[in-house]
């Protein structure tokens, strides 16, 4: 993949380039709002890292600006802590996510991977991976044709895990997408509702598909 | 009154305000005066030339019927008995020969004339005063003059300016005597503000302006600013106390970290040793991360920037998702969590805050609960609003501690041991009081309830 970063802290910049190139991303860096600016409309990119705080231009007004010339390229935004207007403002200039520095690595790059392979916006009605099977009219959900019962926040896990089949996604990405929870709760909510959904999903069958990836997330994928 | 006081009562607002008053005053009594002025002026005149022409008229009439002769005796009766002040008559031959009359010869004139008759010779000792007369020549081509002294008129006139003057000098001189009066006594109440705001800024945090009780702007004022100062010294204590608490509460865990780094350094032997000394600082950072968050949070909540971007929040929904969201975790570690919610309670605020208000109650309630404990989450209409309530059956929290469990970074002695940065709860109080929410606890013994109502 080819990623745009615009960040001007250079050991956080340097900390980023070389963990996406060590995944065997491209990466170009620019370490001011302008040349990310020059960049972001000459070039193409599959997804555009921006720091919010950028000197020569801000990464509002970056983001704003390519969004203007038509680059439609994904924007995860990196912004600091504390910041609780920061999203909302930062999803209305055109972002697609955000991120609170400090972030662990494997958060950035599921985020990253999300982001570049965000599914076309048409209305699937039904999803599947291997013999797992999510009807999104009926809102029922079969394995191996047998009939599973799912309660509503553990179907709308399984539906996030289904459209992101095959990428790590993290246990802050659930917290959003699931509750719409933009904060860090102390108490492990993510870690017990996928126990549940794990329990009704795998534990009857021979090959399991919804996998912990340590240190990073879960992932759902069909069995070799 | 030292010159120096003089000076800054005369450069006040309150004094010129005053002045300008006064000056605008005099300037419309200056026309009132003009116009009464000319109007007395103008009606008296033509009062005096209405009762010559009268004279005169009646005499052209005499002289109709007797001739010159008899005009000049008629003239010579009426000089002679006249009783309603002086009237000077002139009656000239038309050859100019004065025939009777005690006024100097003069050219004839027609109507109303005013002239100052030119003695010949001329009498040194008497002024001679200004008249009022009115001319006519008769049809044998006589003149007759009939003249009164124009006296009355300038007195009136006189009297008229004396008045004016008299009463808008007086006004002017009151005008500017209260002015300085109010003036001295405004500046005199901003002296005290100043001199609070002085005491203020030399560290005196506490100082306040005294309140008059009048209720008017000057007193408004004061307690505005008051409130203000009163709001800046809670902040400042705040401030205050976070520093402290940070110094204090953070010098333990950097402690820690600094100890799992070390040991990393020096005492692993393998790889294994390794990664389990930098994973505990990494956990060890995270936490210290959060709890930095966590106070920028706080502070962001307390000063209020989100207001600006307050939506309609379904708190029905809200409490009853979070709810959802905890119960398979509070089953992991033994507890039964209830939830029971009324439906369509709605409240302006932040959802992304209520909601971890909400979670924060809740993890409070599991984390300070033995296992087999009940923790029960309810929203409920109430009389005035809402109430959030929060209750478990575990060991609760002594009256006396009620106060300050919101405060930041304060734990009981009992959850010391526990895990858990001492803010979850001074965020609770934090985002309650910026929706405008209050929040008490309650003793259920056993137990606790945490009720907040909106």
């Amino acid at each position: 993949m080819k990623i745009l970063l615009v960040e001007d802290d250079k050991q956080t910049a340097d900390y980023i380039a070389k963990g996406l190139r060590e995944h065997s991303h491209v990466v170009d860096h620019a370490d001011n709002g302008r040349d990310g600016l020059y960049l972001a409309t000459g070039e193409k990119y599959d997804v555009m890292i921006v720091d919010r705080m950028l000197p020569a231009m801000d990464g509002l007004s970056l983001v704003k600006a390519a969004r203007a010339s038509n680059v439609r390229t994904p924007v995860l935004f990196l912004t600091t802590m504390g910041g609780v207007d920061d999203r909302v403002t930062g999803l209305e200039a055109g972002g697609d996510d955000y991120l609170v520095k400090p972030f662990a690595f494997a958060e950035l790059l599921a985020r990253v991977g999300a982001l570049a392979r965000r599914p076309p916006m048409v209305a699937a009605t039904s999803l599947a991976v291997a013999d797992l099977e999510m009807d999104l009219l009926a809102r029922t959900v079969t394995r191996a044709g047998r009939r599973i019962e799912l309660l509503a926040q553990e179907f709308k896990i399984l539906e996030y895990l289904l459209r992101h089949a095959g990428e790590v996604v993290t246990r802050t990405m659930l917290l959003e997408k699931v509750w719409d929870f933009h904060f860090d709760p102390k108490t492990n909510i993510v870690e017990t509702h996928i126990s549940r959904l794990r329990s009704k999903i795998d534990k009857a069958f021979d090959k399991p598909l919804l996998h912990t990836v340590r240190g990073a997330g879960y992932v759902i994928r069909a069995p070799d | 009154m030292s010159f120096a006081r003089l000076t800054r009562i005369l450069r006040s607002a309150s004094f010129r305000l005053t002045l300008f008053y006064a000056v605008l005053f005099v300037a419309s009594a200056g026309a009132l005066f003009a116009t009464v002025y000319w109007t007395a002026t103008a009606a008296m005149q033509n009062d005096m030339a209405a009762v010559l022409r009268t004279e005169a008229y009646q005499l052209a009439e005499v002289h109709g019927r007797l001739g010159l002769g008899g005009l000049g005796q008629q003239i010579t009766r009426r000089m002679n008995f006249r009783t309603r002040g002086p009237i000077f008559y002139l009656l000239q031959a038309p050859n100019r020969r004065v025939v009777v009359g005690n006024l100097p010869g003069m050219p004839p004139v027609e109507g109303v004339v005013d002239f100052v008759p030119q003695s010949d010779p001329p009498e040194p000792d008497t002024e001679p005063s200004k008249l009022t007369g009115f001319g006519l020549t008769l049809p044998d081509g006589s003149f007759l003059l009939v003249a009164q002294d124009a006296d009355r008129l300038t007195e009136m006139q006189h009297a008229i300016v004396r008045a004016f003057v008299w009463a808008g000098g007086l006004t002017l001189l009151l005008a500017i005597a209260g002015g300085a009066l109010i003036a001295s006594s405004f500046l005199r109440r901003i002296d005290t503000i100043t001199r609070t705001s002085r005491a203020i800024m030399e560290g005196d945090l506490s100082a306040r302006i005294p309140v008059r009780g009048t209720h008017d702007e000057i007193d408004q004022l004061v307690s505005s600013l008051n409130a203000m100062l009163g709001r800046i010294q809670q902040l400042m204590d705040g401030l205050r106390q976070v520093s402290s608490d940070i110094a204090h509460d953070l010098r333990t865990p950097l402690g820690r970290l600094r100890q799992h780094l070390e040991d990393a350094r020096e005492r692993a032997k393998t790889t294994a040793d390794y990664d389990a000394a930098t994973d505990a600082a990494i956990e060890e950072a995270d936490a210290l991360l959060e709890t930095f968050s966590a106070l920028l949070r706080i502070a962001q909540v307390e000063a209020g920037a989100q207001r600006r971007g307050f939506t309609d929040v379904d708190l029905s929904e809200l409490v009853r998702s979070v709810g959802e969201a905890y119960q398979p975790a509070a089953e992991d570690s033994e507890h039964r969590l209830t939830y029971k919610v009324d439906d369509g309670i709605h409240l302006t605020g932040d959802r992304q805050l209520l909601a971890q208000m909400i979670s924060n109650l809740v993890e409070n309630a599991l984390r300070h609960t033995q296992a087999g404990s009940t923790v029960s989450l309810a929203l409920r209409k109430a009389s005035a609003g809402f109430e959030i309530e929060m209750a478990d059956n575990g060991p609760g929290i002594p009256e006396s501690e009620h106060e300050r469990v919101f405060d930041r970074f304060y734990r009981l002695d009992q959850s010391r041991s526990t895990a858990g940065s001492g803010l979850g709860l001074a965020l609770v109080k934090a985002i309650a009081g910026l929706h405008g929410l209050t929040i008490r606890l309650e003793d259920r013994k056993p137990g606790l309830g945490v009720v907040v109502a909106g």
